[in-house]
C-alpha cells in the first residue's frame, strides 16, 4: 500500500512537535532531566530525525530517478524543492547560530568572576571565623589541660567543671588512651558523651588537634583534643576533649555560604555540559525544523509542480494527437483556471479534430472509392499536368503501358511511355495535343494499332482537359479495344459463315444427286472413252460437293449460336479417351500431374478442341523426321492447364497474331476455321487460350480452364 | 521481502556506513582510559548465616574528576554484588543481587573530604589521597546467602561503578561526556 507523502509529513510534523514540547519541558524540569525519560526522549528525537533523514533521502533518490527517467515535472519539482528548502534553511540557520551564540554567552554570563570572588570571600570569612574560634578553644584547652595535669586526681573533676564553666565550653571530657572516660563536665547534665575514634585520640594524645563537625547539617561544633601532661610521670596518658558549638547565627551563615559556594562550583563545573545540552536541544530543534521544512518542501513542490507536469504531459499528448486528455481540476486558484481553460481548449480541439477527421474520412472514402473504381477499371486512366508529369494513374494504365511499377506518380510521361517504342505514336499524339491545343479545351480521341510480339493490339486513347483555375491537367483514358474489335470481327465472320452455309448448303445436295443421276443414266449409253470421262467428271463433282459440304458444315459449326451442355468432367480422362484414337501413330506423349481436379465443361466440345489441336499438330508434323506431340495437364490454383505442343513446322510470324481468326491458316488445304472454333469453345467456357512458337520450330497451345464444380 | 530489504540496504548502504563510522569516532573520542577501578583481594567471610565481602580497589581518577571533587561535587560509587548460578557456559541465573554505595564529598568550609562507606560509617580527611585510600578499601559488605544445594555451581560477581544518577543534573544528561563512565572490572569469585 502506497501512503501519500503528505500524510507521512503531516504525521511526522505532529510527532516532531510533540517530541519537541516534551524535550523543552524536560529541559525546564529538573526532575525530568535527571531521569531516564529524558534519555528516552532524546533517543526518540534522534530516531525521529534519522527517520526524517531517511524519508528525505528516499524522496531525493526518487526525484533523481524521475529526472533520470525524464519524467515530466521532475526537474521543476527539484527546483522548487531547492528553493523552498533554501527559503527554510537560511533563516532557520541564522536563528540557530544567533541562539547558540546567545545561549553560550548567557550561560557564560551566569558565572561572573565577581560572584565567584564574593562567594570565595564569604567562604574564606567563614573559615577564618572558625579558625579564630578554634584558636580560642585551643588556648582554653591547653589552659584546662595544664591545670588538670598539675592537680591531684580527686580534684580533676572540680577543676574541669570550674574551668569549663569559666571558659564557657559546652562539654569537656577526659579520656585515657584506651578511650575510657575519666572525667566529664557538661552544660547539659547526665550527658553521656560519644566516644571519639581511636585515630582522633591517638592524634590528640600527641599534640593539640582540633576538628570541626557538623550535626544534622545545621550546627557546627568545634572539637578539640589536647594532651594532659601529668606531673605524675607514671600515671596514664590523658586526653582532654572539648566540644564547643559555634554560635547558630555564624554557623548558619557559614553553612549557607558553603552550600551556595558548592552549588556555584558544581554549576561552574557543569557549564560545558549545560551548554552541550542546550545546544543539543537547539540542534535537535534546528534539525527537526530543517528536515521538516525540506520534507514539507517536497509536498509543496509536488503540489505546485504536479498540475504543471500534468499540463506538460497533456500538451505532449495533444501534440501526439490525443485530444481526449482531460486534467482533473485543481482548486480555484490561477492554476485551476489554467487547467479549466486547458480542458476547455482541449475539448474544442477534440471537437474540431473530430469534424476534421470526419471530413478527412469522407474525402478518404471518396478517394478510395475513386481508386477502387480506377483500379478495377480495365481502362487505363492517367492524369498528367502541363509539364507532362504523371499525377495519377491506375493499375490498368501501368499494365497497358507495360510498366512494371503500378504507381507512376511524379514521373515524366515521356519516360514511362517511351520505354517501349511501340507506344511512340501515343506519346507523339499526346505531346502534339498538349503543345498545339493549349487553349483548346475540347476532348479528343484516337485509335492506334500497335504490334507487339506479332500480336496486333488496338488501343483507343482519349484526352480530356481538366478545367482548373491554377493548374492545367489532362486525363488520358487508354482503352485496349483489341478484344472488342476481335469480337466484332468474329461476329461478322459468324454472320457471313451462317449466310454462306445457308446459301451454299441448299443447292449442294441437288448438284450431287444430279451428277450421280447423270452418271447413272448416261454411263451405259456412252462410248467407253466418254463413259470414263463422264465417270471422272461426275466423281469430281461429287467429291467437290462433299468437300463443299464439309466446308459448309465447318462454317455452320463456327456460326452456330453458343449452346453448350456443361457437366463435371475429368479432363485427364477425356484426354486419355481421345488419345486412344491416335494410338497407331505412337507419337503422342502425355504428362500429367497427380490429382487433376474436375472441371465443369461440355465434354463433347472439349473433345472437339483436343481433336482439333492434335490434328493441327499432325498436319504440322508431316514433313518432320521425328514427329512428337506432347500433351501436358497441370494442376494450378483454381485452374487446370492443358498444353498441346509439337515439334512441327510451326506458325509463321505474320499470322500468329491472328491465328484464331477464321480463314487464317498456314495450311494449303485447311479452311482456317479449326483454331477459330477451338478459340470460340474455350471462350464459351470462360477459359483462356494462348498460342506460341517453340524455338522457331514447333507450336505450343496453352489452354487454361477453371477447376471445380460450376 | 528479502529482495526488498536487500534493495533498501543497497540504496542506503552509504548512509549506514557513514552513520556507523561517525558513532565509532564519537565513541572513541568520548572514551577516557584514565578513570578505572580495579577490584582485587576479594575475601568473603562467613559469620553465622551471613557473608561479608572485603575487597580492595585501585582507583585511578583523572584530574577532571579530582577537580570535580574539589569543586564540591559529591561522587557516589555503587557496589553491585550478584550471586549467579552457572548453568552452562552461556546460561546463568541471578540468585541474589545486593547493592551498596560509598561516597566522597569535599566540604569547603571545613576543608575536609567526607567519606561515607558501604555500611554508612562516616569519616573525614584533610587530604584527598587519604580519602581515596579510605574508600579504596571496602569492608564487611553484608549479604545473606546459603548454598542449600551443594551440587549447584555458584559464583559471586562483583563490580563497582560511579553512580551517574547522583551527579549534578547537567553532568547526568551529557551523554557525550564519558569522563563519568567510571567502572571497575567484573570480579568473579567462586562460592
Amino acid at each position: 500500500m502506497k501512503i501519500k507523502l503528505k500524510y507521512i509529513i503531516t504525521t511526522a510534523a505532529f510527532i516532531g512537535i510533540a517530541l519537541l514540547i516534551l524535550l523543552a519541558k524536560a529541559i525546564s524540569n529538573s526532575d525530568l532531566i535527571s531521569s531516564d525519560s529524558f534519555r528516552i526522549l532524546l533517543g526518540l528525537n534522534i530516531i525521529f530525525i534519522c527517520s526524517l533523514i531517511i524519508l528525505i533521502a528516499v524522496q531525493i533518490f526518487r526525484l533523481l530517478q524521475s529526472i533520470k527517467k525524464e519524467i515530466t515535472g521532475s526537474r521543476l519539482t527539484l527546483r522548487l524543492v531547492l528553493s523552498f528548502a533554501l527559503m527554510g534553511i537560511v533563516p532557520v540557520l541564522i536563528v540557530y547560530l544567533v541562539s547558540v551564540n546567545f545561549l553560550t554567552k548567557s550561560i557564560e554570563s551566569w558565572f561572573d568572576v565577581k560572584v565567584e570572588s564574593a562567594l570565595e570571600g564569604g567562604l574564606t570569612l567563614g573559615q577564618k571565623t572558625i579558625d579564630i574560634l578554634m584558636s580560642d578553644i585551643e588556648l582554653k584547652g591547653k589552659s584546662i589541660a595544664y591545670s588538670i595535669g598539675n592537680a591531684e586526681p580527686d580534684q580533676r573533676n572540680n577543676i574541669l567543671t570550674d574551668l569549663r564553666a569559666k571558659f564557657g565550653i559546652q562539654d569537656a571530657v577526659i579520656f585515657d588512651q584506651d578511650s575510657l572516660i575519666i572525667e566529664v563536665s557538661s552544660e547539659k547534665n547526665n550527658l553521656i558523651p560519644p566516644i571519639p575514634n581511636i585515630e582522633d585520640l591517638e592524634r590528640g594524645g600527641r599534640d593539640f588537634f582540633g576538628r570541626i563537625e557538623e550535626a544534622n547539617g545545621e550546627q557546627i561544633y568545634l572539637k578539640a583534643f589536647t594532651p594532659i601532661i601529668s606531673k605524675n610521670v607514671m600515671s596514664k596518658k590523658l586526653i582532654l576533649q572539648l566540644t564547643q558549638p559555634i554560635p547558630a547565627s555564624i554557623a548558619n551563615l557559614a553553612l549557607s555560604v558553603e552550600s551556595v559556594y558548592s552549588e556555584y562550583q558544581q554549576l561552574t563545573y557543569s557549564r560545558n555540559s549545560l551548554k552541550i545540552i542546550y545546544i543539543l536541544t537547539l540542534t535537535l530543534v534546528l534539525l527537526l525544523a530543517l528536515l521538516s521544512s525540506v520534507a514539507a518542501s517536497f509536498v509543496i513542490s509536488r503540489k505546485f509542480s504536479s498540475p504543471l507536469a500534468m499540463l506538460a504531459d497533456a500538451t505532449k499528448e495533444i501534440s501526439k494527437g490525443n485530444y481526449k486528455k482531460i486534467i482533473s481540476e485543481q482548486g480555484k486558484d490561477e492554476i485551476g483556471v489554467l487547467i479549466r481553460s486547458f480542458n476547455s481548449m482541449t475539448s474544442q480541439l477534440e471537437e474540431a479534430t473530430k469534424n476534421s477527421e470526419k471530413d478527412r474520412e469522407r474525402l478518404e472514402l471518396a478517394r478510395i472509392f475513386l481508386e477502387t473504381i480506377l483500379a478495377h477499371l480495365t481502362t487505363g486512366v492517367i492524369v498528367i499536368d502541363e509539364k507532362k508529369i504523371i499525377r495519377l494513374n491506375n493499375v490498368s494504365a501501368s499494365k497497358m503501358l507495360q510498366n512494371k511499377e503500378s504507381k507512376m506518380n511524379g514521373k515524366l510521361m515521356s519516360k514511362v511511355i517511351l520505354k517501349n517504342k511501340i507506344f511512340e505514336p501515343l506519346y507523339e499524339f499526346i505531346n502534339t495535343y498538349i503543345v498545339d491545343n493549349k487553349k483548346n479545351k475540347k476532348e479528343i480521341s484516337q485509335e492506334f494499332k500497335l504490334n507487339k510480339n506479332n500480336q496486333e493490339r488496338t488501343i483507343m486513347l482519349q484526352i480530356t482537359p481538366l478545367s482548373d483555375k491554377k493548374n492545367k491537367s489532362y486525363v488520358l483514358v487508354i482503352d485496349d479495344i483489341s478484344e472488342v474489335t476481335k469480337a466484332q470481327r468474329h461476329s461478322a465472320w459468324g454472320e457471313i459463315a451462317r449466310r454462306l452455309a445457308h446459301e451454299i448448303k441448299n443447292p449442294l445436295t441437288p448438284i450431287q444427286l444430279s451428277a450421280e443421276r447423270i452418271q447413272h443414266k448416261f454411263s451405259n449409253k456412252l462410248s467407253k472413252e466418254d463413259s470414263i470421262i463422264l465417270e471422272r467428271s461426275t466423281n469430281t463433282i461429287v467429291n467437290q460437293v462433299n468437300a463443299l459440304k464439309i466446308m459448309v458444315n465447318e462454317f455452320a459449326e463456327y456460326a452456330r449460336p453458343p449452346k453448350i451442355q456443361k457437366d463435371t468432367i475429368r479432363i485427364d480422362s477425356l484426354v486419355d479417351e481421345v488419345i486412344e484414337l491416335y494410338e497407331i501413330d505412337k507419337i503422342i506423349k502425355i504428362k500429367k500431374d497427380k490429382n487433376i481436379p474436375i472441371i465443369y465443361a461440355d465434354q463433347n466440345k472439349l473433345r472437339q478442341v483436343i481433336i482439333n489441336l492434335i490434328e493441327n499438330s499432325q498436319d504440322a508434323l508431316k514433313a518432320i523426321k521425328k514427329p512428337k506431340i506432347k500433351i501436358i495437364i497441370k494442376k494450378k490454383i483454381n485452374e487446370v492447364e492443358l498444353i498441346v505442343e509439337d515439334n512441327g513446322i510451326g506458325i509463321p510470324d505474320e499470322i500468329i497474331g491472328r491465328i484464331f481468326e477464321p480463314y487464317v491458316t498456314s495450311k494449303k488445304t485447311g479452311t482456317g476455321l479449326g483454331l477459330a472454333i477451338v478459340h470460340k469453345i474455350i471462350e464459351e467456357h470462360n477459359g483462356k487460350i494462348k498460342i506460341e512458337r517453340i524455338n522457331n520450330s514447333g507450336t505450343r497451345v496453352i489452354i487454361k480452364l477453371k477447376s471445380g464444380k460450376k | 521481502m528479502m529482495v526488498y530489504f536487500m534493495h533498501f540496504f543497497k540504496k542506503f548502504s552509504v548512509i549506514l556506513i557513514v552513520v556507523s563510522i561517525s558513532l565509532l569516532i564519537i565513541d572513541r573520542f568520548s572514551y577516557s582510559e584514565e578513570n578505572e577501578i580495579l577490584i582485587k583481594d576479594v575475601v568473603i567471610n562467613d559469620k553465622e548465616n551471613l557473608k561479608y565481602i572485603n575487597f580492595n580497589q585501585e582507583i585511578s581518577l583523572d584530574h577532571l574528576i579530582t577537580k570535580a571533587i574539589n569543586k564540591g561535587i559529591p561522587l557516589v560509587f555503587k557496589v553491585t554484588v550478584k550471586i549467579v548460578e552457572i548453568k552452562d557456559i552461556w546460561l546463568t541465573k541471578t540468585v541474589l543481587k545486593k547493592v551498596g554505595y560509598y561516597q566522597i564529598e569535599y566540604k569547603a568550609l571545613r576543608k575536609v573530604y567526607k567519606i561515607k562507606d558501604v555500611n554508612g560509617n562516616k569519616y573525614e580527611y584533610r587530604y584527598i589521597d587519604e580519602a581515596i585510600q579510605k574508600i579504596s578499601k571496602v569492608e564487611d559488605l553484608e549479604f545473606s546467602f546459603i548454598n542449600k544445594n551443594k551440587n549447584k555451581n555458584y559464583e559471586l560477581w562483583l563490580n563497582v561503578n560511579l553512580e551517574r544518577k547522583k551527579l549534578p543534573k547537567p553532568l547526568q544528561v551529557n551523554y557525550f561526556d564519558r569522563t563519568w563512565n567510571v567502572k571497575s572490572n567484573k570480579s568473579i569469585n567462586k562460592l
